[in-house]
């Protein structure tokens, strides 16, 4: 099939960038080279880990399979886009306040995965949380650490209060 | 974020003014700061272990924080930069609190005592009536001045030699260390802020992608780095800018763009030579055995011999633990560039960044004092992996192609080729007298070792790759308990697949072998397992640590399997262990100490064993952040269980076939055990190393737990269902099943040998050449013709055939499979010498009406003709205007060479007589409008029998009620259309629609193979004649089902797909939950896009497996818009066998009703080894 190429519109973190990159090439690599994001990570390029999740459209994508060329018009959100250092989601201040990584290089996948799963069901019972990470990957074994910080961001955000310090 | 230091160098560091350094003095060498102090109130503390994702970082910040009295905010840690950071060795072992905190606290402590000094001749008092409250001095009355930190070392450059007596605080006034503290590198991890090695970029950096040899994993014998036959450059000539690097048998490729020297790795054509096989690893009980070794007599205390012989109860067995991964979730990476004068940096995430220096060294013949390597941090490895593999190839890519160079390793070349945890055997021959007395314990352990050199210096063939022997088998050796009569022995031995450090290296093994066996001499002398050890252990803390963990867990004393059942088939057990962890050369230092409760439960029906709740004790001394070391127990606990229920690498006489995470399937979220982490409050002793003791009871006491549920001791790890089901049948006697051997089926194709003799006998005479045109340009066409024939080309998907791989559009070339050979696509290019710029329109209606092209020859009917004859004058002339007015192309196909018959062209006239009726489209009046329409494009332009109908022997379509029943296309199934369709929902008006239209349908699947490029064509089409299309094929075969009954029927079928995927416990359910569940088990709920259920996809219910081993072998990358997924290539990750137990589960699981495939390896063979077209 005939490559297309040309000008590419991404939506990332509410920013749009016209770009001159190939519709074959992986957002994976689209974000962290051409954008020089450091929130997606490559794990595996196989959808087997979810270190290279983003959201689009909210929902969570394996950016290491996704060809950029079918995501024009979708907007796409990664780690950075979530929060700030300054200003985190509350996601990501739970995380902070329970210390709930290890290496870190698996965080990535886990927050977004429990975004997605907050914004289905705000009030998630542990089993909840445990199937909505059926699928992210963490060697370092962060798993206890992780189920209690989306708890608590859970009760932050359905409670709308910060994050317990 | 990395502190910056106000200097290049430490020798700058230490000669500019405001600064207080605290540093070990080296002869002919710049001082090594410890401890640097600046006049902007920040400290920073130098350490020559590196964080390896633990949060070592931050206990080492609090202990500095501390000493100094300030507040963490103003720390910062540097950890294991060549440049600035202290030699103190390789970080492993959890060494770094217990061992090279030791300086950093001193020099902390020196630091502060020096500025009090200087505060108190300032302010005039006494040092000991001053106090410091984060880095500001003054008198502990309040009365008085004050200075700060800062202050007094504005202007001045000071530098302390390290002192060894100076005093510490006392840990009674401790305020941050033994206080849970964050973490200080999460934040910027959460937000995407923290730079990985993998997150460096550098100007003008380029990426690099290597090809590794075949033979992963192995690095000693002969054939290393001797086998590299040749490279084909050709096969990477389309692609200009990527630079191809060979040197020996390392082959590397460099790209500006990460996805082209992907493409190009995949691309790139190496031959390799033939090596030699290895010993059969599927157990490596042989291999380790075979292996020749050194027997090293560590204890032999008494008469074991004679005391085994008198022992009342004695039992003598084998304990076997497999090669395991690392496994990082990160596959290692690393930048390196060379700067004018010829120095190298390396960006690594080592934890041996000396020996990395010295080994590129040798390998680039560059001095090591011109090598700096920038340590950062990376995903965490839990013992050496291949970061320092990844850092030659980087150096050797960056000095070959002249600028900085980023490597990173694919999935697959981290799983073969990381080194491995060894596989080790231990033998246990004990006893005990008639009182239950340990009297006799004879102990040989079997380590193949693990020196595994930089990889880079084995495939350039700087060092040989001969397999050395080290004396790392020993940790733990000696068991814990106070056995009469003891003999230690370790038989050192060679590595037999690269292996490296991970986790509890060797104490892992032996603590599993000496765990399991007092378990079961507990048993014997009919005392409870924990009261047993608690009596058999003569170290106080240790029999302390063991009586609190049982307290804690609620441990109830038995003597016996309780083998309690919660469920007909599920037994429940807990199980007890402890260990010390000793590292070091043997008797070893000790590092923390740690017991396990721990609950299992076992289904005795499928074998599948999960372990419900851990709790899990430990005494680590003074500990510096309470929830660090919490965080890090579980983390062993995690990683540990994962390692003993799931985790085995596998080899095939090759190399590794573990190469991916379904091949070596690791612990899951849903799969995770309760944790209680406890630990033993010891303020007042030294701290110790808790990086990795938690792990090392595990073994023992979930083995335990299992017999206590089963009454089945298991020997052999990991515990997967197969093995657990096989000592379940064991023990009642009955053997297990014998695997039915497949049948090989017969050929699908049947040769019909007297359709062809009968054919061939009419001969017709041979058709004139038209005469060539002088085209005048596509100017003469009306710009309304061009788009209609645009439309017509895309409804015929011309393109398609008429372009091959990622050359012009049209310019022909593309090889279409035939049972008689290859035939070649035409340039359709308006070309005159090479496609059809000379072809007048009657030229051009006779080759798309009759088959026959200007030249007079007939082509083959593998060009629909057949399909093209039914098109409306005004249809072919639009789509001739549409092709002359698209750029020409001079491209030259390669010539059709079909067998007999086929081969005499002449003989085609005979079969369009029999097979062609050129005949346009006459429309049904009994039809609607619609209808017609969608017949018209069905069956002419879009010409779908051509790949959708059966052909018979003579490449002819099946018409009449064959019409559309399915054909093979480029050795896919193109499935039958209609009643014949194996999909098992009926395909409505609104399915075809969808599919058609967006290339998937939530009720069949999504496109693969050829038809991709046809949805992709078909979105030119404006939607009228798509619905037309949809609802002629679907008028071909009413279903009777409302669209809600279709749909409740998919989701039945669905649902029930999904519960065939349970139990998991065979390899191909294993790779079905590792590779394919995500998008395929239709239970990631919150996933773009979407998923493709199985049960209702063609591809699974066909009658052939080609469809759905193409698939997984080529994946999908470049779906038809809209679908708006894709799918991985998996040919590189699953062996032939490998990828027989996946299809075989599908079809099984996911095709209702379904006969199993016959002969799916026959037919992954034949594809494999399909020549590339
Ligand atoms: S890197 Fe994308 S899922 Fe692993
Ligand atoms: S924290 Fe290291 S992989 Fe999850």
């Amino acid at each position: 099939m005939t490559p297309r190429t040309g000008p590419l519109r991404l939506t990332v973190n509410g920013a749009t960038h016209q770009l001159a990159v190939c519709s074959g090439a992986l957002l994976l690599h689209v974000l962290r080279n051409d954008l020089q994001l450091n929130g997606p990570k490559y794990g595996c390029g196989l959808a087997q880990c979810g270190a290279c999740t983003v959201l689009i459209d909210g929902k969570t994508a394996r950016s290491c399979i996704l060809p950029v060329g079918g995501l024009e018009g979708c907007e796409i959100v990664t780690l950075e886009g979530l929060g700030t250092l300054e200003q985190p989601h509350p996601v990501q201040a739970a995380f902070i306040a329970e210390s709930a990584t290890q290496c870190g290089y698996c965080v990535n996948g886990i927050i977004l995965a429990a975004t997605a799963l907050l914004r289905r069901i705000p009030d998630p019972s542990d089993n909840d949380i445990r199937q909505a990470l059926k699928y992210n990957l963490c060697r370092c074994g962060s798993h206890n650490e992780v189920l209690i910080a989306i708890r608590a961001a859970a009760r932050a955000m359905t409670s709308h209060m910060p994050v317990v310090e | 974020m990395n502190p910056s230091l106000p200097a290049a160098s430490p020798a700058e560091l230490l000669a500019r003014p405001g600064v207080l350094a605290v540093v070990r003095p080296r002869p002919d060498a710049v001082a090594e700061p410890f401890v640097v102090l600046l006049d902007d109130g920040r400290a920073i503390g130098l350490n020559g272990h590196v964080d390896l994702g633990t949060g070592i970082r931050t206990s080492l910040t609090q202990i500095v924080a501390e000493e100094l009295d300030l507040a963490l905010s103003s720390v910062s840690m540097v950890l294991g930069d060549t440049l600035w950071a202290p030699d103190q060795g390789y970080t492993t072992a959890s060494e770094t609190i217990q061992v090279t905190a030791i300086p950093l606290r001193r020099a902390a402590a020196q630091a502060r005592g020096w500025l009090v000094g200087k505060a108190a001749s300032l302010l005039g008092v006494s040092a000991e009536e001053l106090e410091v409250l984060d880095g500001t001095i003054s008198p502990r009355t309040g009365d008085g001045g004050s200075c700060t930190y800062a202050e007094l070392i504005a202007g001045e450059t000071i530098v302390l030699d390290l002192d060894d007596s100076f005093p510490l605080k006392d840990p009674a006034a401790y305020s941050i260390v033994g206080k849970s503290t964050r973490r200080v590198d999460i934040p910027g991890k959460v937000t995407g802020q923290w730079t990985f090695v993998h997150d460096v970029r550098l100007d003008g950096m380029l990426h690099g992608r290597v090809i590794r040899p075949p033979y992963g994993g192995r690095d000693s014998g002969a054939f290393i780095g001797r086998s590299l036959l040749r490279v084909d450059e050709s096969s990477i000539a389309h692609m200009p800018d990527v630079k191809l690097v060979v040197i020996h048998d390392f082959v590397g490729v460099v790209a500006a763009r990460e996805e082209d020297a992907e493409a190009a790795a995949r691309a790139l054509s190496v031959v390799w030579a033939d090596f030699t096989p290895l010993p059969d690893l599927a157990s490596p009980v042989e291999a380790v055995r075979a292996n020749p070794s050194t027997p090293r007599i560590l204890k032999d205390t008494g008469g074991v011999d004679e005391a085994l012989a008198s022992a009342a109860f004695r039992r003598s067995h084998t304990y076997v633990w497999p090669w395991h991964m690392h496994g990082s979730i990160g596959p290692c990476c690393s930048v390196a560039a060379f700067d004018a004068a010829g120095s190298l940096t390396v960006w690594s995430g080592t934890q041996t960044q000396h020996m990395l220096r010295n080994d590129l060294a040798i390998l680039l013949d560059v001095a090591p004092d011109n090598i700096e390597i920038v340590r950062l941090e990376t995903a965490g490895s839990y013992g050496r992996s291949g970061m320092d593999d990844v850092g030659a190839d980087a150096a050797l890519l960056a000095r070959a192609v002249g600028a900085p160079v980023r490597v990173q390793l694919s999935r697959d070349q981290e799983h073969a080729w990381e080194p491995k945890g060894a596989a080790q055997l231990m033998d246990v021959d004990g006893g005990i007298d008639a009182d239950g007395n340990l009297v006799a314990y004879d102990f040989a352990t079997r380590y193949p070792s693990n020196m595994a050199p930089m990889l880079a210096l084995l495939l350039t063939r700087k060092v040989d790759p001969v397999a050395g022997s080290g004396p790392i088998g020993d940790r733990n050796a000696e068991p814990p308990y106070d056995y009469e009569n003891m003999r230690v022995v370790c038989h050192d031995q060679a590595p037999v697949v690269r292996a490296a450090f991970l986790r509890g290296v060797s104490a892992m093994p032996n603590a599993f072998a000496h765990e399991s066996f007092i378990d079961e001499m507990a048993e014997a002398a009919g005392v409870d397992p924990v009261e047993y050890r608690a009596r058999n252990i003569s170290d106080p803390r240790a029999r302390d640590l063991i009586r609190q963990t049982a307290e804690r867990a609620g441990w109830v004393p038995k003597i016996a399997p309780g083998k309690e059942m919660i469920a007909p088939d599920v037994a429940r057990g807990r199980g007890f262990a402890y260990s010390t962890y000793l590292h070091g050369p043997f008797p070893g230092k000790a590092a923390a100490a740690a017991a396990w409760v721990v609950d299992v439960e076992v289904n005795k029906t499928s074998g599948e064993v999960a372990v419900t709740k851990v709790v899990v004790a430990q005494d680590s001394g003074m500990v510096i952040n309470p929830a660090g070391v919490r965080h890090q127990i579980e983390g062993n606990v995690f990683q540990s269980v994962s390692r003993v229920l799931m985790e085995q690498v596998a080899f095939n006489e090759v190399a590794v076939t573990s190469r991916d995470w379904s091949t070596y399937p690791i612990l899951k979220f849903p799969e995770a055990p309760v944790v209680e982490a406890h630990l033993v409050p010891r303020p007042n002793d030294p701290p110790l190393g808790a990086g990795e003791s938690a792990s090392v009871p595990s073994a023992a006491a979930i083995v335990n737990a299992v017999y206590d549920a089963t009454g089945v001791r298991f020997r052999e790890l990991p515990l997967t269902p197969e093995r657990v089901r096989t000592g379940l049948l064991e023990q009642n006697g009955s053997a297990p099943p014998f695997a039915r051997k497949m049948k090989a089926g017969a050929p699908w194709l049947a040769a019909a040998g007297g359709l062809i003799a009968a054919a061939f006998t009419m001969l017709s005479p041979i058709k004139p050449a038209i005469a060539p045109i002088a085209f005048e340009g596509a100017g003469v066409f009306t710009s309304e013709t061009i788009e209609r024939g645009r439309l017509v080309a895309a409804a015929g998907n011309c393109v398609g055939c008429h372009t091959d791989g990622a050359s012009a559009p049209n310019a022909g070339g593309h090889a279409l499979r035939t049972p008689f050979g290859n035939v070649y696509s035409t340039n359709i290019t308006p070309d005159v010498e090479t496609g059809i710029g000379a072809w007048s329109y009657p030229a051009f209606e006779r080759a798309m009406r009759q088959g026959i092209s200007r030249d007079g020859r007939h082509l083959y009917p593998a060009f629909p003709y057949t399909a093209f004859a039914r098109m409306t004058d005004g249809d072919l002339q639009a789509l001739y205007a549409y092709l002359m007015s698209q750029p020409a192309v001079k491209s030259k196909v390669p010539e059709t060479r079909l067998a007999f018959p086929m081969n005499v062209r002449p003989l085609m006239a005979g079969w369009n007589a029999m097979f062609h009726k050129a005949e346009v489209f006459t429309p049904d009046p009994a039809r609607s409008e619609r209808w017609n329409r969608g017949a018209y494009l069905v069956e002419g332009a879009g010409h779908c029998a051509a790949c959708h109908s059966p052909r018979n022997a003579l490449g002819a379509e099946a018409t009449g009620a064959r019409h559309l029943t399915g054909g093979i296309v480029d050795g896919w199934d193109a499935p039958a259309l209609g009643a014949y369709s194996p999909s098992p929902i009926p395909w409505t008006e609104e399915a075809y629609y969808q599919y058609l239209r967006t290339g998937a349908s939530a009720q069949h699947g999504a496109t693969a193979g050829p038809m991709l490029a046809v949805v992709d064509e078909l979105s030119a089409l404006p939607d009228g004649d798509i619905r037309a299309m949809a609802h002629y094929l679907a008028s071909r075969s009413p279903s009777g089902l409302s669209e809600a009954a279709t749909t409740r029927r998919a989701d039945a079928l669905t649902m029930l797909g999904r519960a065939q995927l349970v139990p998991i416990d065979n390899v191909g359910a294993r790779i079905f939950d590792g590779a394919c569940a995500v998008c395929h088990a239709n239970d990631n709920l919150d996933m773009f896009g979407g998923q493709v259920s199985l049960p209702l996809s063609s591809t699974v219910h066909s009658e052939r497996p080609d469809n759905l081993i193409r698939t997984i072998l080529n994946g999908v990358h470049d779906p038809a818009k809209g679908t708006r997924g894709a799918m991985p290539s998996f040919a590189r990750q699953f062996s032939d066998e490998q990828l027989a137990e996946l299809v075989t589960f599908v079809r099984k699981t996911q095709a209702a009703g379904k006969p199993a495939w016959r002969d799916v390896p026959g037919a992954i063979r034949r594809i494999r080894t399909e020549r590339p077209r």
